[in-house]
């Protein structure tokens, strides 16, 4: 009896504590939660992480969403091809894509609004093998990787007009990986861009850099390939949310363009297990920071310019009939000041 | 079979593939689902007849992958399954590795594949043959195995020759299950084909070409690809069913017809 007593009054001092602790938890998060966080969905344009996101990892690691008053959560699509897809269903908010997956949503009739330039120049690249004597007049009969993404296709089509070539003159080829093919002699060419292919063609060929063919070489225009994009309606329902993305993006790459060594280690240790070794990641994000700002030293804003030369080149290889006015596709409205 | 009893196995199917049309059609203008995410089924129907002539070269093209790997699955299978039952070494040895070879991804398997056999039509054959011959294998095996001891041994009584034995008793035994893997294998078939395309390709696809109007937002094509590829299996599927119905008459009938009943009696005497 006298036992029982004593456990019963030893539960209660134990569930009377507990509910002490309970509460005074749940105070002192309260008192931490005094400025409610707004929740930003972001969805990248790949099914995995690679050091493209850096600028988004910094932002979240550093503190910069947090201090902008927004928090930040990453979204892969199952596709490259399902970004746009996620925006227009509200699967999220900010959708990381390029500028030609844009012109097929807006032809699609699919309302996205591209808010800001990720990068401002074109780095997609033909690549050959290190020590290759293939040259960009050799494209005629040969075999060409190509991801098959709307980029890829829509690149390859300048490329084609530029060389003269039609479809079936070149063998494109799809795989699941392109350095292995190139490397093995199965692919005669890669297509890819400078901060993912010359990396990985280093990683493969103990730091060989690939042969390249660029810009005018193979007719391609120089404009910006990827573009942070958001829903019409989000643009209107929620501009300040946008314009505090933008605004702590900027300060997150402006931070990972001055700290590269650091930014790649916030990219590895959020993401450790994303197949990428820190070297490949390394390499890559010192090639593609200088294609985050403009001749002007600016960062993230959009021209007429930029989509009428997209549009103009869709038309030209009958890829759309018609180009809608260049401001259809974006908006620079939310892109803080520089 | 008569008119009416075709009429009435055919009945079912096609209304309840009407319901599906009528499902979709419905889910689609209810619920307001735009263009770009969920096409009616018209559109998607509209997408496979306004593109055809760009469509049937790739759709004939998976059929080519689908039924080569098949028939290489169905050779393997088979082949394996045989070997497995005649030798009880060999299975107990070799049987843990083909269970292992379906735990292989076969996404990566495309890749050594393609470094091996280059782009053209083989490695496509090896990823469906891949697929294909493992429940084929099984059910060979099984097949064998659950042959009718009483029939084996009145052909040992009998004095038949082992593979006497073999042909008129234990292929016919095994013959139903064989039938079960093949129609897996035939739906599954179609499945590789188009991984195999994702995976690898040279030129266009089917895979590649729904990947792109994916890409484009299209979703009246991604959903027209879907229909052919599905048609694909579904017609391999159906077609191996009348092969079944073929190849097992004494499922429909207790007695041979009377044309065959002279050449089964020598069989029998000849045992």
């Amino acid at each position: 009896m006298k036992h029982r007593i004593l456990r019963t009054a030893l539960t209660g001092v134990v569930l009377a504590s507990t509910g002490v602790i309970a509460a005074a938890t749940n105070a002192s998060a309260d008192g931490l939660g005094a400025t409610k966080l707004t929740t930003v969905n972001f969805v990248y344009d790949f099914p995995g992480p690679d050091m493209e996101l850096i600028p988004i990892v910094v932002g979240q690691d550093q503190g910069f969403y947090t201090k902008a008053g927004i928090s930040v959560k990453t979204l892969f699509p199952a596709s490259t091809s399902s970004t746009s897809a996620m925006l227009a269903t509200g699967a999220g908010d900010v959708g990381f894509i390029t500028t030609s997956d844009m012109a097929d949503a807006v032809q699609a009739k699919v309302p996205l609004l591209s808010i800001a330039n990720y990068s401002m120049t074109n780095n997609w690249t033909i690549f050959a093998k290190p020590g290759s004597k293939l040259t960009a007049a050799d494209l005629k009969g040969k075999k060409i990787f190509s991801w098959g993404d709307t980029w890829t296709n829509t690149m390859m089509s300048f490329v084609l007009k530029h060389a003269g070539l039609s479809a079936n003159q070149v063998t494109i080829v799809t795989a699941s990986n392109d350095t292995p093919l190139l490397m093995n002699g199965k692919i005669d060419f890669d297509t890819s861009t400078t901060n993912y292919a010359v990396p990985a063609i280093q990683g493969a060929d103990k730091g060989a850099t690939p042969v390249m063919f660029t810009g005018s070489q193979i007719g391609v225009p120089n404009i910006p390939i990827w573009v942070y994009a958001v829903t019409k309606a989000y643009a209107a329902a929620h501009p300040a949310t946008a314009k505090a993305f933008l605004s702590a993006t900027l300060a997150a790459t402006k931070w990972a363009i001055a700290n590269p060594a650091a930014a790649v280690n916030d990219f590895v240790k959020m993401y450790p297990t994303s197949g990428y070794t820190k070297a490949y990641s390394t390499t890559g994000w010192s090639l593609t920071i200088p294609l985050l700002k403009n001749s002007s030293g600016k960062f993230f804003t959009q021209t007429s310019a930029q989509w009428s030369t997209l549009d103009q080149g869709l038309i030209a290889t009958k890829q759309i009939k018609t180009a809608p006015a260049p401001t259809t596709y974006y908006t620079n409205a939310f892109v803080p000041a520089q | 079979m008569t008119t009416r009893r075709l009429l009435k196995a055919v009945l079912g199917p096609i209304v309840s593939l009407i319901a599906v049309v009528a499902i979709w059609q419905a889910i689609v203008v209810w619920g307001h689902v735009p263009s770009y995410i969920a096409p009616r089924p018209l559109a998607a129907w509209q997408a496979i007849t306004q593109n055809w002539s760009t469509l049937w070269p790739l759709t004939s093209w998976t059929i080519k992958e689908t039924v080569y790997g098949f028939f290489a699955g169905v050779v393997f299978g088979i082949a394996f399954g045989v070997v497995m039952a005649k030798v009880p070494f060999l299975a107990k040895t070799v049987y843990p590795v083909l269970i292992m070879s379906q735990a292989i991804p076969i996404v990566a398997l495309a890749l050594p594949l393609v470094l091996i056999l280059g782009f053209s039509l083989m490695p496509k054959v090896v990823i469906v043959a891949w697929i294909v011959f493992f429940p084929v294998t099984v059910n060979v095996l099984d097949g064998l195995h659950n042959v009718d001891k009483d029939l084996l041994t009145l052909s040992q009584v009998l004095g038949a020759s082992k593979w006497r034995t073999f042909v008129v008793i234990e292929i016919p035994g095994a013959i139903t299950p064989l039938f079960s893997g093949l129609k897996i294998g035939a739906t599954y078939a179609v499945t590789g084909a188009i991984i195999a395309e994702l995976a690898a390709s040279s030129g266009s696809s089917l895979a590649l070409y729904q990947h792109a109007q994916a890409g484009q937002l299209n979703a009246a094509g991604v959903y027209g690809t879907t229909i052919l590829m599905t048609a694909i299996g579904m017609g391999w599927f159906l077609l191996t069913l009348g092969a079944e119905y073929l190849c097992t008459p004494w499922r429909r009938r207790s007695v041979a017809r009377r044309k065959w009943r002279g050449a089964r009696t020598i069989s029998a005497v000849s045992l």
